[in-house]
Parts: structure tokens; sequence; C-alpha cells
């Protein structure tokens, strides 16, 4: 049932009917415009990742042509296979893989405890000491390479992975920034509860603040991931062994003295994107709401 | 009925202590292999060769050229680390900047890195090592630094132009001689220029002044006595193929600088855009000229365009291969140089990759010898290299820095062309101000 309005009257909330369309129709008709608002939008941003899929599949000459090519002429499968083949790309994924894990554990252990201590205990020289730890992000890793390289190079741990893992169990500085932030966002009164029901400062931290702490914590695992997987100064400089080396060094391969294989080169970067990929699907939710959360309440 | 021999808690706490020991393992050093018992025991030395992989010679190939060394030389293991062209740089940075954990023989290309080689004279010396066997060019250029011998050049390089004789024959105008002038060269690109149906350009434009054509027009940037940038960077010569770009660049033949940052590859040269037929000439290098066989394209070679009358010059370049400073064992890595580099080396290199030595006697053994752009390249590699002044002049880049606003404006035609010797006047006192500093710096 429809119900006109004559000009000049108020119209109460909730009782506006089209005379064309069904509160269905036109619920059916919202959606759909927005959906296909959205797809339109999510084709454009999935533009880049269909053209490197294109050019994974084409003969070199193609790459180039005029007028571009969506589909090539025939499609060059075997592409994927040279570009899989011609490095132990198999090898360098696991040992990413291996990285990732090791650096994520290395910072779920060590950030929540510097950022707790920051955000929650007194202690002298408490704010300097956080301007110092939030400075270190300032200076770029080009201006400490050369010195890190020196101290890793006298511990003897060239060739090793542990200058790509150590420093993730002391923290990193934007992730303490970040957890800090949140932290402080929670009522000491909480603390104080459970002081009172008996708990210690590590019963506080575990038991309290962590299971609070969900939002940037799953920042941390997400970020240490995409950027343990895209890191590629670092993995070269410490890294000498062939068979150790990430799958950025392998990328990095393809790109020769006099040109670059772009059709080999998309192929095998298209295939290293695919965890990224997987990851920030089943992430999605918790990554967007974390940075939304940890944005609005810091 | 039991529910869970194993909490989620448990699981997640056991999974965390599994991953860790596995970091903890895989992050060891990796141990040499056991030498089996009774075996007499015998002390290698192991020297590191660092290197990248590329067109001229692969992953592979080296590692074959390593096992090659060690069968004849027993006493002395080669660990071969190959890395990416493009972390190379950053990784010899990192490490001679570091002082230590450099190679003990490595690539030496960047100039900044030849007060950290070892002097190769008392080795020379010492085994009487024939170093004329090198193409003069490189080994003056590449090997030399002063009076010190800081390496040995390994294979050749030149920029020439490749033209696309499919596009020629298609537009029914003749192939480029051997003498192109570069007002020739201006007459014949719009004969191959398609924009509207084939977004093809005749040719590409140089990447910076006071390279092969400036010096063709018998420009210098500067005296040869470091000392005065007037008369040279503004001089009738430089004047001249300034305003040879400036005709080029309004001629609309040639992609912008833009069009090349978007289609080129990289700084390598717009390799891809010639291979699919939409540049018709292009300055290209061996590398490119390989591609180009492996694409089955129809190409020739001339020489960067000349000016009659005039000497040719040529881009060209070669590889220094180098001995570091701070090596333990400099006798083991000068053997090891000597080979890769020597005779034996590049003979295997060219013979299993796709090397061009630079030993001329190697060099004419290539398999492809007898084919017409092989012999074009050879003859690209007998001209004056622009190299030879540029490895005397340390300061060249500093000063083509403090004058690049021209350079930019012609290339953006914010100049009109009776303007340009007014706009290289103008660069002057800002040039010979960046000379002056430099050569307190650099020395001349």
């Amino acid at each position: 049932m429809t119900q006109k309005a004559s000009v000049g009257t108020i119209r109460p909330r909730g009782v506006i009917r089209s005379p064309l369309l069904s509160r269905q129709t036109r619920r059916w008709l919202g959606a759909g415009i927005t959906y296909l608002g959205m797809t339109t939008l999510a084709f454009f941003f999935m533009i880049p990742l269909l053209w490197m899929l294109s050019t994974a599949l084409k003969a070199r000459w193609e790459v180039f042509a005029w007028p571009p090519q969506w589909i090539p002429q025939e499609p060059h499968w075997e592409n994927f296979r040279e570009a899989l083949t011609r490095y132990p790309f198999g090898r360098f994924t696991m040992n990413t893989a291996l990285l990732v894990v090791a650096n994520t554990i290395g910072e779920l252990l060590s950030v929540p405890l510097v950022a707790y201590a920051f955000a929650r205990l007194r202690f002298p020289g408490r704010r300097s000491l956080f301007m110092l730890v939030i400075a270190t992000m300032m200076i770029p890793l080009q201006a400490k390479i050369i010195p890190l390289y020196a101290l890793f190079h006298r511990l003897g741990m060239i060739d090793t992975y542990w200058p790509l893992i150590l420093p993730s169990f002391a923290g990193d500085p934007f992730f303490i920034f970040l957890m800090v932030q949140y932290m402080r966002t929670i009522p000491f009164d909480l603390d104080d509860a459970a002081r009172i029901d008996g708990a210690g400062t590590w019963g506080i931290l575990y038991r309290v603040i962590l299971p609070l702490c969900r939002p940037p914590l799953t920042i941390v695992v997400v970020y240490t991931f995409l950027w343990t997987w895209n890191e590629f100064l670092k993995p070269l400089i410490y890294l000498n062994d062939f068979h150790s080396f990430t799958i950025q060094l392998g990328l990095a391969m393809f790109r020769g003295r006099y040109s670059v294989e772009w059709n080999l080169f998309m192929a095998a970067t298209l295939i290293s994107v695919l965890p990224v990929l997987v990851v920030y699907f089943f992430v999605q939710k918790q990554l967007i709401g974390g940075i939304a959360s940890v944005g609005l309440k810091g | 009925m039991e529910k869970h021999a194993i909490s989620r808690r448990d699981f997640l706490r056991y999974a965390g202590l599994a991953a860790a020991g596995t970091a903890l393992y895989a992050c060891a050093p990796i141990q040499a292999p056991t030498q089996a018992p009774g075996t007499p025991v015998k002390e290698a030395v192991t020297i590191e060769w660092w290197t990248v992989s590329s067109e001229e010679y692969n992953e592979q190939v080296q590692r074959d050229l390593a096992k090659q060394f060690e069968a004849s030389h027993p006493g002395i293991k080669v660990n071969v680390t190959v890395l990416p062209e493009s972390g190379f740089q950053d990784k010899m940075t990192t490490t001679l900047g570091a002082g230590q954990g450099a190679p003990d023989v490595a690539f030496f290309w960047d100039n900044n890195w030849f007060p950290q080689a070892l002097d190769l004279r008392p080795f020379i010396e010492k085994d009487n090592f024939d170093t004329s066997m090198y193409i003069e060019g490189f080994w003056k250029t590449r090997a030399l630094w002063g009076d010190v011998v800081i390496g040995l050049p390994l294979g050749v390089g030149a920029n020439f132009v490749m033209y696309n004789k499919d596009v020629f024959d298609e537009e029914g105008v003749e192939y480029p001689s051997w003498d192109v002038s570069t007002e020739e060269w201006l007459e014949l690109l719009p004969k191959v220029t398609d924009l509207e149906k084939k977004r093809r350009w005749g040719g590409d434009r140089p990447r910076g002044p006071f390279r092969a054509i400036w010096f063709n027009y018998g420009a210098r940037l500067y005296s040869d006595d470091s000392k005065t940038v007037e008369g040279y960077l503004n001089g009738p010569e430089s004047v001249a193929a300034y305003t040879w770009l400036w005709d080029l660049v309004a001629s609309n033949t040639t992609p912008t600088p833009a069009d090349i940052e978007v289609l080129g590859t990289e700084g390598t040269g717009p390799v891809d855009l010639f291979l699919a037929g939409r540049l018709a000439t292009a300055t290209l290098n061996q590398g490119h000229m390989l591609n180009a066989v492996n694409a089955g394209a129809n190409f020739g070679i001339v020489p960067e365009p000349g000016v009659p009358g005039n000497e040719r010059w040529v881009n060209a370049w070669s590889l220094t291969c180098s001995i570091w400073k701070g090596t333990q064992h400099p006798e083991e890595a000068w053997a090891f140089l000597k080979y890769w580099v020597g005779p034996e080396g590049q003979r295997f290199l060219m013979e299993n990759g796709n090397l061009f030595p630079s030993i001329r006697s190697v060099l004419h053994e290539y398999k492809d010898a007898d084919k017409d752009y092989v012999q074009a390249f050879f003859k690209v590699l007998e001209l004056r290299q622009v190299a030879e002044w540029r490895m005397t002049h340390l300061c060249e880049r500093t000063v083509k820095r403090a004058i690049k606003d021209v350079w930019d404006r012609i290339n953006l035609m914010q100049i009109k062309r009776d303007e340009i010797k007014a706009a290289l006047d103008a660069a002057v006192p800002k040039a010979q101000a960046a000379l002056e500093e430099c050569v307190v710096r650099l020395g001349s």
C-alpha cells in the first residue's frame, strides 16, 4: 500500500512509499546498484593482477605489442613451468615461510611485553625510553645496514638466518607504538580488579590485557607476514648461500644485466603473491577491524 | 566418551614450540661435509667469488667454470655466490663499506670501489702475465686506475644502433649505412615513424649529453686539464650537438623520456619496444643483440650517427674483475682471477654462455663470427671509446649533473632552437663551480 504525500505536508518517517516500486524491489535495486558499483571498482583494482596473468601467458615480443593484447594469441602456459624450474622456487618459498613463522613468533613474544611496560607500568624514564624506541623508526634501514652488517659479521652470523630473525625478538618499534596506544585505551580499573583478585603483573598481562588486544595483535601478525615475505634488502645483504635465498631474491634473478624477461618474471611474481592474497582473504575482516579500532581508540 | 585428547591451548603451545625449534635448527650455519675416517687431511683454501647471473653467463655456466678451475687447482676451492643483478651493487657497497665479509674475487664494476681493489702489478710481474692479449681500449679503461692495475677486464660491450629490417622493407626505406650522419639520421627517422596506425617510433633519444654523439661532434664537457668549462660546454661543437638533439625531439619521431620510463626496461635500453616492432631503430647493446637473435628478429647494426670528417666514438665497456684488498688469500685469489678472466675462463664462458670476450684472439673464435651482425659488432668495438675520456676525468658526472636542467628543458621543448647557446652560456657558472668543487675532492 502506498501513501501519497501532498506538497507542504510533513511526512512521517518510514511511511514514504514510491508510487512505482515496492519496498522489496527498492531494496533489491539498491543492493544491485551497490554490488554493481563495487564489482566495477573491484574489477579496476584487479586490472594489475589480470595484466600480470596476461603477461605471464605471452611470448616475450607480445608484452609490448601495440595495440595491447589482453588475451595472448597463443597462451604460453610453459612460462609458469620455466619460471618455477629455472630457480629453486620451492626452496625459496620454504625459506621465506620459515622466516615468516620465526619473525611472527618473535614479534608476538616481544611486542606485548615491551608495550605493556610502556603502557601500564610506572617507572622512571618511561617517557624518554619510549621516545627513544619510537625515534629508531626515523632511521632508514639504508643508514643502518653497514653497521648492522659489521655487527653480525663479528658475531659470525652472516650467511645464517639469525640476522633476519633476532631483531624481531627485540620488538619492532612500529608495532610497539601501535600496541602501546591500544593498551592505553584499556581502563586501569580492570588491572585494579584483577589485582584485588590476586593476579600479579604477568597475570594481568596474560589474562586481562592480551585477550583484549586481539585487533593490534592481528595487525602484528599480518604485517610481519607481509613485510617478511616482501623483504629484499636484508636477505640480500645477510645471505650468501643460493639455497638459503628468499622468494624476493629469487624473483630478482629474472632481471638480467641487459633486460628483464617480463613474461617469466610475471609468472613467478603471480605465484609469489598467491600466499599473500590467501592470507589477506582470510584475515581481511580482522585486519580492517584492527586498523580501524586502533586508529579510533589510539 | 572422551572429548579431547589435547586442548586447543596445548595444541597451540606445542605448535609454537615446534615452530620455534624448527626455526632454531634452520638457523644453524650450514655444516661442511665431514671427512671419511682414515682419509689423509688436506688443507684446501676456500675463496669467495661473488658474481651475477646474466644473459652472457648464467648461474650454471659459472658454477661449471668454478668446478673446472677446482679440478685443475686441487688446493683451491671456490665458493660461488650468484647474486641478483639488481642487488649486487648494494651488497658489494655494504661489505666494502663495512670493511668485512667482502668477497676475495668479484666484479668491481663501480669506480667507487676501485680504492678497495688489490694492486695486481706484483702478481702480473711475477707470473709474466701477458696483459697485451686484452683489447687495448678495454684494458686502458677498465683495468688501469692511474698507475695501478686494479683488475682484469671480462667481456666487452658497446652501444650501437639496431635497425629493424622488416620495418624498413615495409616502408620501402633503405637501410642506414655504416657512415650514417646525424643529419641523415634526422631525415631517416620520419620515414619509418608511424604513430597513428602502429604507434611506432622511428628511433630513441640519447640517454644523456656528452655520450658518443657529442664526441662525434667534437664536443667536450670541459678542458682536458679539468680547469675550464667556458668554451667547452658552450663551445660551437657542444651547441651543434645540443641543437641536433633539439631537432630530434622536435621531429616527434622518438618516444618521450616519460614513454621510455613507462615502456622501457628499467634503464637497460628499450629492447622490448624494439622487439615488439614499435621502434624502427634503437640504441642498444650486445646483450640486447642476443635477445633479438633469440627472438628471431631481422635486424642490422650500425654505429651511432657520426659527423662527416670527425672521428667516430662509441660508448663501450668491459667489467672490471678484481681482488679485494682485504683478502686473506691473495695468491689463491689471483690464481682464480687470472683463470676466470684469462683466455681459458673467457673461452669457457663464450662457448658455454654468450660472453663476448675482451681477449681479441678468443673473441674471433666466436661461434657466429661470420654473421653480419657479429662482424658489425666487432667493427664497433674498434671505434674510439668515450670511456677513455671519462675514466681520466673523474668529475664528468658531477658537472653533468649540474647542467642537467638544459637537457631536461630541451627534452620538454621549453627552450627555443635559437636559445640553446644562451641556455648553455647560462649554465657555465654552475658547471664551473661544480668542476672546481669536484677537482678538490677527486683530483683532476
